[in-house]
């Protein structure tokens, strides 16, 4: 109970954290969709060796980038994750894989956190470390800076799914809900995903407008554009006659 | 009558379509080729074909329907020259940008340039604003022209006149021609579609332009190529017919059709319906509002049933036990009605939502359009040309060859269209340059397809020798 109240008492604390990172430009959900994953060697806790090509084959991957010495985002991340992924108990249509961006984790560290997790031995989770971290963060497009004063990274909360042919299908940032996790887990076995799009300021004629509270599209500048060109037929035709039937009857007068 | 500019114009449209008409035709079985295994084009080559294959086929097909109505609207209004010869340069250069972009840039979106394709460039960096300025260009070109036909229309005749309303009532005082009529309302859809055209390059401009501070709604912006894109390829096919009613009637030796109630009302259902039909194009779009794909379904039966139905009613009323005067003119009409109602099935069987989502983005596309285009649209215009070059011919025109014309038409047409429809009953899926071997019947269907359209492409080429002789002689008398 106390470890549940910590935990959301850390991830409430992280919020305004989390969404200040979504809006960062160089982080999209939208970003490498479709495209493959690095396939990096991978050393995973109480597994053999394998490369990621090998573990992403087994069954689609949703792949969490965190490191062990995390003050910040990393816990609550894959606190909530844990807590959220309970639904999907015993389920093997997929796996979570927590990689360590950081050089400086080892397995030793890895399999610390399996443990403080409540995770050591989940078949549903693996833990792992990779030489070629660099050109793998660089495959899903994550960026983590290093503050030297905090000697910590800045870095956002991304999980990336991944299917069975190393496809990146879809991407969540920031601490999401079981609807979230479950439309990822779909997008990994192929399954077709409804979206909409992220609210843009620099879309101005939206057919619709998508209210995430009420959960319903209302009418959109974009719908003006769509009645517009008949519109103005109609009045090109209209004007057209006035002013044809204008000069007929000034050519009878002049006559 | 028609003026000899008139004449010479009409004649160097038509040898500027049956050209790139023959090339174009080159670059589909090249494709079909491709496709089959026989030829190994890169995926880039082969989309940049398909690209300037699909623009081509829309746009010379469009101006060969606006050629043929202008030439014949002056048996009852004074066209505009200036706007026929601006249509013109601006075709020619709009063509030679696009052909350049393509074959030279690689730009290779398809004809349909869905959003945002156009603005991911995978290709020459130039390529994108100038394929944009050519749309721009063409788009204005065949505006003045439309508004220009429109506007000499309405100086004849009134609003209610030029929609024949006044057909409604019994014993009307002024009677619309038929070809007034379908003419006038072709003319409406195809400005309507060419207004959707500018608000959509406008909205690409302004997207290019603003470096991303101003984005496009992706749901807009397909709305918007599918109403300019879906409609100008049906308007294109009514232009054609507007040709039929006046001619069809006039070589067989029979006196003209006229219009009635219900050619008046099939006719003005088209004008409302054809303009909301393309949103059947957005049945897979779950954004799209339900409201707007019922929409669709409705507008798709109801643009096209009424003007077949009075259509094909008049063309059997003028055939069915009477003898006429079977000209090559008007067995390429016939044989184009029929491959129009063909063709039009096949849509209005895509355009059914239950259908369609078995049948959507296979070749099941591709075959019905090309029906009512390849045995359709251009056997109208093909008549429409064939009719036009011998009117001012001195010598008496042998029809020796016109049986082996039209059997190779049909069956080169129909084994090429066949292919596609086998290969949409298999779901096999269209606009893939090759085919993976899952797809077991793809290969071999893509080269049938080839040798099919092969064999569409000799009458082709003898029509095209024989059309373009005479039309050069038009514009060259003493030669």
């Amino acid at each position: 109970m106390l470890k549940n109240i910590v935990s959301l008492l850390l991830i409430f604390s992280f919020c305004n954290f989390t969404d200040a990172q979504t809006t960062s430009a160089a982080l999209k959900e939208e970003t490498n969709i479709y495209e493959r994953v690095y396939d990096a060697p991978l050393q995973v806790v109480g597994q053999q060796s394998a490369t990621f090509d090998e573990l992403y084959a087994q069954r689609p991957v949703i792949l969490a980038l965190i490191f062990t010495r995390c003050t910040g985002i990393c816990n609550p991340f894959l606190v909530k994750l844990k807590e959220t992924l309970q639904f999907k108990d015993g389920d093997n249509s997929f796996r979570v894989l927590v990689l360590s961006f950081d050089p400086r984790d080892n397995m030793n560290d890895m399999h610390r956190l399996a443990q403080n997790l409540g995770l050591d031995g989940n078949e549903q989770w693996a833990f792992a470390i990779t030489e070629n971290i660099s050109e793998l963060t660089q495959s899903v497009s994550f960026d983590p800076v290093w503050d030297s004063a905090r000697q910590q990274f800045d870095h956002d909360a991304l999980l990336v799914g991944i299917n069975k042919e190393g496809y990146i299908t879809k991407k969540l940032i920031g601490l999401r809900e079981r609807g979230d996790l479950d439309l990822l887990i779909g997008s990994i076995n192929n399954v077709f995903v409804p979206t909409y799009r992220l609210p843009n300021q620099n879309m101005l004629f939206s057919c619709f407008n998508y209210d995430p509270v009420t959960g319903k599209n209302k009418p959109g500048l974009g719908l003006i554009f769509l009645a517009l060109p008949a519109v103005l037929t109609a009045s090109l035709l209209i004007s057209i006659s006035l002013l044809v039937r204008r000069s007929r009857r000034r050519k009878v007068h002049l006559n | 009558m028609e003026s000899k500019k008139l004449k010479k114009i009409t004649a160097v449209w038509i040898i500027v379509v049956l050209t790139l008409f023959v090339i174009s035709i080159v670059l589909g079985i090249l494709m079909r080729l491709n496709q089959g295994g026989v030829l190994h084009h890169a995926p880039i080559t082969f989309y940049s074909n398909m690209t300037i294959h699909g623009i081509t086929m829309i746009g010379i097909w469009f101006v060969a329907g606006m050629a043929g109505i202008n030439y014949l609207m002056e048996r009852y209004v004074k066209t505009s020259y200036s706007a026929n010869l601006i249509a013109l340069i601006l075709t020619v250069i709009g063509v030679l940008m696009l052909w350049a972009v393509t074959l030279i840039g690689k730009f290779h979106t398809a004809w349909t340039f869905l959003y945002p394709l156009p603005l991911r460039v995978m290709w020459a960096q130039w390529a994108t604003p100038v394929f944009l300025v050519a749309m721009s260009i063409l788009t204005t070109g065949w505006l003045i022209w439309g508004i220009s036909m429109m506007t000499q229309v309405l100086k004849k005749y009134s609003i209610p006149q030029a929609f024949a309303w006044q057909h409604f009532k019994k014993d009307p005082a002024v009677k619309t021609p038929p070809f007034i009529l379908i003419s006038m309302i072709t003319l409406v859809g195809v400005v309507t579609c060419l207004l959707v055209a500018v608000v959509l390059m406008a909205l690409y401009f302004a997207e290019y332009f603003s470096k991303g501070s101003f984005v496009n709604d992706a749901l807009l912006m397909k709305n918007l190529t599918y109403f300019f894109g879906h409609t100008i390829a049906n308007e294109m096919l009514y232009l054609g017919l507007a040709v039929i009613y006046e001619l069809f009637s006039e070589v067989g030796e029979k006196p003209k059709w006229k219009t009635t109630w219900y050619v008046a009302l099939a006719w003005n259902f088209t004008l409302i319906f054809i303009l909301t039909a393309f949103l059947h194009h957005l049945y897979m779009d779950f954004v799209q509002p339900e409201g707007f794909q019922i929409v669709g379904q409705i507008a798709s039966y109801m643009a096209s049933l009424p003007a077949a139905a009075v259509t094909v009613f008049s063309v059997w009323v003028a055939v069915y036990r009477i003898k006429i005067k079977w000209t090559l003119t008007n067995l390429l009409f016939f044989i184009g009605v029929a491959g129009w109602v063909i063709g039009g099935f096949g849509a209005v069987i895509d355009a059914t939502i239950s259908n369609n989502i078995v049948l959507h983005n296979t070749q099941w596309v591709p075959a019905h359009f090309h029906t009512y285009n390849i045995l359709g649209n251009v056997l109208f215009s093909l008549g429409f040309f064939y009719w036009f070059s011998i009117q001012f011919t001195d010598k008496v025109v042998s029809e020796k060859f016109s049986k082996l014309i039209l059997s190779l038409l049909i069956i080169g047409g129909a084994g090429f269209l066949l292919a596609f429809y086998i290969g949409g009953a298999d779901s096999i899926p269209r606009r893939f340059s090759n085919y993976p071997a899952e797809f077991t019947t793809a290969k071999p269907l893509a080269n049938i397809g080839a040798a099919f359209a092969t064999i569409y492409l000799i009458p082709i080429l003898i029509l095209f020798y024989n059309i373009s002789k005479r039309c050069l002689k038009i514009l060259f008398p003493s030669s």
